[in-house]
């Protein structure tokens, strides 16, 4: 069994090849005999230019690990990256800045400010920047969306779908170094689901996007270039160009392993075992 | 279901905090008006009981001036000794006791109060019933003695052997300090000076056969109503004297009293409606947003069986429990409030107790009626709308529920109370009568108040596009999105900005009204003072005839015309007895004023037996040039006047002067003996420069500080200063709107932040820094304000317009529109919209991202 950590050590990997990077990430939650370990010491390289879908049952620390990676969690101990720039230790201010600048986000509902439109919501982060916005790569992102017809509209004159388009939209039109999308496609319907992991699948192809998308939905992640597998707060496998049915079959062995288990979290070593 | 809504009260208290504190405010007005007037007539009754003779003879009090004339009303002294020989009576006393006098120290300064409670100068006489007891020194005896009272001789360093100047109707005389007199009783506010009898009646009154009252004690065995009986029989009841038991002695002070006690009580109420008002549109918009935060959840019940009766009365039952605490606080804050009162006026010199506060049954019994009437009142449109929540609620996604829902019956409903309202105004600003006028600007003020209110909401997209307009291009998507997110519930929007819409219109309507008044008294001014000088009281009140005299006598004055003013009943032809109050000049009127007239001129008005009257007044009763007219004086005296001229001057009533009348001055001499003079119009004579004069002046009134020398510019700042106290009252009121509208704003916006909370979430995610959340905040809570603030001066502007038409039908016919106030309340909106957005924007700041954008 390999683990990311254990291919590329501490400082090793070339800069320019990897998107996000964390060494011994862990967050705690409470203190004292009540800890419960969301992430326990976990190392991750993101990739540049790649499709990463992180996996995990309900409660393996996934949302946990991306709120860290993009800045928007604290974390306890260990150290991130984003691109060269160490994030931890970082003030909210450059934080704020960090994501705004560097970093396009994707949620799984409530993605957009339901008081401006879709082109204002688009274009917000450059707004808030004070930027202007590259209006042929715009132009660009607003065309393979197929959201040319949509622009004046307001969230709630939007299907689901369009807004999670939007939303993409959003996190493509100022080219970040990275794009994470928390569940993009919980919310929507599968055909609404499959468009939308296509642009995300379109962004890595075309437009040399990084994205990182964590999802329980192993059809989802099968639209990714690496899965990585997460339980109870440890990286516990990968899978390069993941298939549904064998991420399907992966995700079973959490569940066989939880089944036996029956217990509390706190037996995190004999799932690392059983891996 | 009771234990459901427990939960949910007890689960929201933090979001009920403002609301509560509004009924709280509200109720602690209320209770603490109730618990001061209270506490202060039951002091004052017992003081009056106590202090009243078995049975008092005064003077008639038939005619009473609302102009002071200076003048004190008396009764012969003897007539002590006439009751005295009345079976039953124990004992009789002629007493003196005056108020028109002014006391002096050494220095030239007054030792009378500064707060307008009188100067009283009385006999000593010390019986059981006196409120004062001698603490040192000794009584007076003969001349040149006096005792004053502790606490005047404590506020104003007055010691044993200080020698003070008394300043009466009949001539200044000085006194020696030769005691002090403490009260036993609760001191009103007053300053005391005692003479002995015979130094009282001579000095104070002019004459050693006068009194001012006879006080009669009963003989052991007769009851007060008896004695008055007799005492009535033997003096005759219907003459010149009005005769009372102690009961009702004490009862007619307390009426006099009451009134000044009475204001005190209205501008408290005042505070207390205003408080309601404002109040009941914060907690509408707490139960409307606690009610949209929580559809899913009212669906959910809905689904599980509760019927809309129950939704309802859950609501309504926390309502009513938020009542109960905000009015159970509120009284607690009430009787907080009447103490802080009590010790006010103690520092004004009136030593009330706070030991012996009143609280009737009435004050809770109002404070609970108010604060759960007004909750309960406020919550039950959103509770309706709670019980309309379909039980499809509890599974659809809930964040617009209520957003959209059309305005269609607030349209119909306040355009056609604004069309009435309108109207009202309309006819308020066409009428010709003073009454029907005014009224018509009641009912108007109130229509277009609820129309503005009910129809707010209507307003809020047009006005505040055009408001939050710039805000975009000012501020970006930040600007952008503090404009939208204001247009986003107009409901809200509506309410919030209504709060503080009430009080500025106020506001509004009376400083046009206000700067109105005063500027028609400028060009009033302007048009008729022709003297030089004014010297007259700064609150009117008459001065002694030594003024007068040394006035006439300062090198440099030319002319001196006298005005004294008396109060009068007249007998019109049409049938009518009209009771006003007259002036009386000198004959050389025109010299200091110029007086347009219809009929007649200066001369014909002041001939004697003659009058002169406004030309409006005399067409409406029917009034002739020539009309011979039966007047009736203070005192029982009687005369008839001839009309000798009709006067244009366009300014007919006002301050109980109705009818404009005026006579020669030796008329009020002759009907009210012992009158003061009011006022004195001064020409320098020639050769003298008017600077020159007015030192001259200045030095002659030095050793009288109750009068002041003004010119015109100064006699105009004079009549200003007594409006603006007018609004100073407002600017009060207007205070206390404000806070509570501030109140409101705070309350919706943090309320508004709390629902907002997964888009703040989103926002921090996607990189809005914290300063730019606040500012958001802020601009969302600026736009609302200036709204609210634009609304209610744009009423205001209105309603003042109006009131100066009514105004004009009293001869107020300048308009004024004190724009610096009006665009100083604009941007103190504006500054009032920031200080509201500083919490909510703090907490939204604070907000965790994590914790908004989770869904897990």
């Amino acid at each position: 069994m390999s683990t990311p950590a254990a291919e590329h050590a501490p400082g090793q990997a070339p800069a320019g090849r990897i998107a996000a990077r964390a060494r011994g990430l862990t967050k705690a939650y409470g203190s004292g005999e009540t800890t419960v370990l969301a992430l326990d010491a976990v190392d991750v390289d993101i990739a540049r230019g790649r499709f990463t879908a992180v996996m995990g049952p309900s409660g393996s620390g996934k949302s946990t690990l991306m709120h860290c990676l993009a800045g928007l969690d604290t974390v306890s101990a260990g150290q991130v990256w984003l691109g060269d720039t160490e994030i931890t230790g970082l003030k909210d201010r450059e934080l704020t800045r960090l994501r705004r600048d560097r970093i396009g986000f994707m949620f799984q509902s409530f993605n957009l400010i339901p008081t401006l439109n879709a082109a204002e919501n688009i274009t917000l982060p450059m707004d808030i920047a004070g930027q202007k916005p590259d209006q042929k790569w715009l132009d660009q992102v607003i065309d393979t969306l197929g959201l040319r017809d949509r622009l004046k509209h307001r969230p709630s004159q939007l299907s689901g779908g369009q807004q999670q388009r939007v939303a993409c939209a959003r996190a493509l039109a100022s080219r970040p170094e990275l794009i994470f999308a928390d569940e993009p496609t919980g919310n929507l319907d599968s055909r609404a689901g499959l468009e939308v992991l296509g642009f995300l699948r379109d962004a890595v192809d075309g437009l040399g996007q990084s994205v990182v998308m964590v999802t329980h939905d192993p059809g989802a992640a099968a639209h990714s270039d690496l899965v990585l597998f997460l339980a109870d707060g440890r990286i516990v496998d990968e899978m390069e160009r993941p298939t549904a049915e064998g991420v399907l079959e992966r995700m079973k062995r959490f569940d066989l392993a939880r089944g036996q288990l029956d217990g509390p979290p706190a037996a995190t070593g004999d799932t690392e075992d059983k891996d | 279901m009771l234990k459901a809504t427990l939960r949910s009260f007890l689960a929201h208290k933090g979001r009920l905090l403002l609301s509560a504190l509004a009924v709280v405010l509200s109720v602690a007005f209320v209770a603490g008006s109730l618990i001061f007037s209270d506490t202060v007539t039951r002091t004052f009754d017992r003081l009056f009981a106590s202090t009243s003779a078995d049975v008092t003879v005064e003077p008639k009090q038939d005619l009473k001036s609302s102009v002071p004339t200076g003048a004190t009303e008396t009764v012969p002294a003897a007539l002590a000794g006439q009751v005295a020989k009345v079976a039953g009576v124990a004992a009789t006393h002629a007493d003196v006791s005056v108020q028109n006098i002014v006391v002096v120290d050494s220095k030239d300064k007054s030792v009378g109060p500064t707060t307008g409670a009188p100067t009283i100068a009385t006999d000593w006489y010390l019986t059981d019933r006196s409120p004062v007891k001698l603490t040192s020194g000794h009584a007076p005896q003969g001349a040149g003695q006096a005792l004053l009272d502790a606490d005047t001789a404590n506020n104003k360093h007055v010691k044993i052997g200080d020698t003070l100047t008394v300043q009466a109707q009949p001539g200044s005389f000085k006194v020696e300090i030769v005691g002090i007199a403490t009260f036993t009783t609760t001191n009103p506010g007053a300053a005391l000076v005692f003479l002995d009898p015979a130094t009282a009646k001579s000095q104070l009154l002019g004459a050693s056969d006068r009194a001012t009252s006879i006080s009669v004690d009963a003989a052991k065995g007769v009851s007060d109503a008896v004695l008055k009986q007799r005492v009535a029989a033997a003096i005759g009841s219907s003459g010149s004297y009005d005769i009372k038991t102690a009961d009702e002695q004490a009862k007619s002070a307390a009426a006099d009293l009451g009134g000044f006690l009475d204001v005190i009580k209205y501008v408290m109420l005042g505070f207390a409606g205003i408080a309601v008002l404002v109040g009941v549109f914060l907690i509408v918009n707490t139960f409307s947003m606690l009610i949209a935060q929580r559809t899913r959840e009212l669906g959910l019940l809905r689904a599980l069986g509760a019927d809309r009766k129950q939704v309802r009365r859950s609501v309504l039952t926390e309502a009513l429990l938020l009542g109960l605490v905000g009015s159970t606080l509120g009284l607690a804050a009430g009787i907080g409030l009447a103490v802080g009162l009590i010790k006010l006026m103690t520092a004004f010199g009136m030593n009330l107790k706070t030991a012996e506060m009143v609280v009737n049954w009435p004050t809770p019994v109002a404070a609970y009626v108010v604060g759960v009437g007004v909750t309960f009142v406020a919550a039950y449109l959103p509770a309706r709308r709670a019980a309309t929540v379909s039980p499809m609620a509890a599974l659809a996604d809930a964040e617009v529920a209520g957003v959209g829902r059309p305005l269609r019956v607030r349209a119909v409903v306040g355009s056609i109370v604004g069309a009435i309202g309108v109207a009202a105004l309309a006819g308020c600003a066409a009428a010709t009568k003073t009454a029907s006028s005014a009224s018509l600007l009641g009912l108007g003020i109130v229509l277009t108040l609820i129309a503005t209110v009910i129809a707010g909401p209507l307003l809020v997209r047009p006005m505040i596009r055009v408001l939050g307009g710039a805000f975009p291009a000012l501020f970006g998507s930040v600007g952008r999105m503090s404009q939208r997110n204001a247009l986003r519930n107009p409901r809200r929007t509506g309410a919030t900005a209504a709060a503080l819409m009430v009080g500025l219109a106020l506001v509004g309507g009376m400083s046009v009204a206000s700067a109105s008044m005063s500027k028609s008294f400028d060009q009033q001014i302007d048009k008729t003072l022709g003297a030089d000088f004014v010297i007259q009281n700064g609150s009117f009140v008459p001065f002694s005839k030594e003024v007068t005299d040394h006035v006439r006598a300062t090198d440099g004055v030319g002319l001196v015309v006298r005005a004294r003013f008396a109060p009068l009943a007249v007998r019109l032809p049409d049938g009518k007895r009209v009771e006003t109050t007259a002036a009386g000049y000198d004959s050389p009127l025109d010299k200091v004023a110029h007086i347009k007239y219809a009929q007649g001129n200066t001369t014909s008005a002041l001939a004697a037996g003659h009058l002169a009257m406004d030309v409006d007044f005399a067409k409406d009763h029917k009034v002739r040039l020539g009309s011979v007219l039966p007047v009736e004086f203070p005192g029982g005296r009687t005369t008839q006047l001839t009309v000798g001229a009709l006067s244009d001057q366009g300014t007919a009533g006002g301050f109980g002067t109705q009818g404009g009348l005026f006579f020669g001055i030796a008329t009020v001499e002759k009907y009210v003996p012992n009158g003061q003079d009011s006022t004195l119009y001064v020409n320098a004579a020639s050769g003298t420069g008017a600077d020159q004069l007015r030192k001259a002046l200045d030095t002659t009134l030095k050793p009288y500080p109750q009068v002041q020398v003004r010119d015109e510019a100064d006699y105009k700042k004079l009549i200003h200063d007594q409006i603006a106290v007018l609004l100073y009252l407002v600017y009060a009121l207007l205070g206390l709107a404000i806070v509570i509208a501030v109140l409101g704003v705070v309350n919706t916006l943090a309320l508004s932040v709390v629902e907002r909370t997964r888009e703040i979430g989103l926002l921090r995610a996607i990189g809005l820094g914290r300063r730019q959340l606040r500012r958001m905040i802020r601009l969302e809570s600026v736009v609302i304000a200036v709204f609210g603030a634009v609304l209610g001066l744009g009423l205001g502007l209105v309603w003042g317009v109006c009131a100066q038409q009514v105004l004009a039908l009293q001869g107020m016919k300048a308009l004024a529109v004190p724009w610096t106030t009006i665009i100083a309340v604009v941007i103190g909106s504006a500054v009032v919209g920031i200080v509201a957005a500083l919490l909510p924007a703090l907490r939204a700041s604070r907000m965790n991202v994590l914790a908004a954008i989770a869904h897990e």
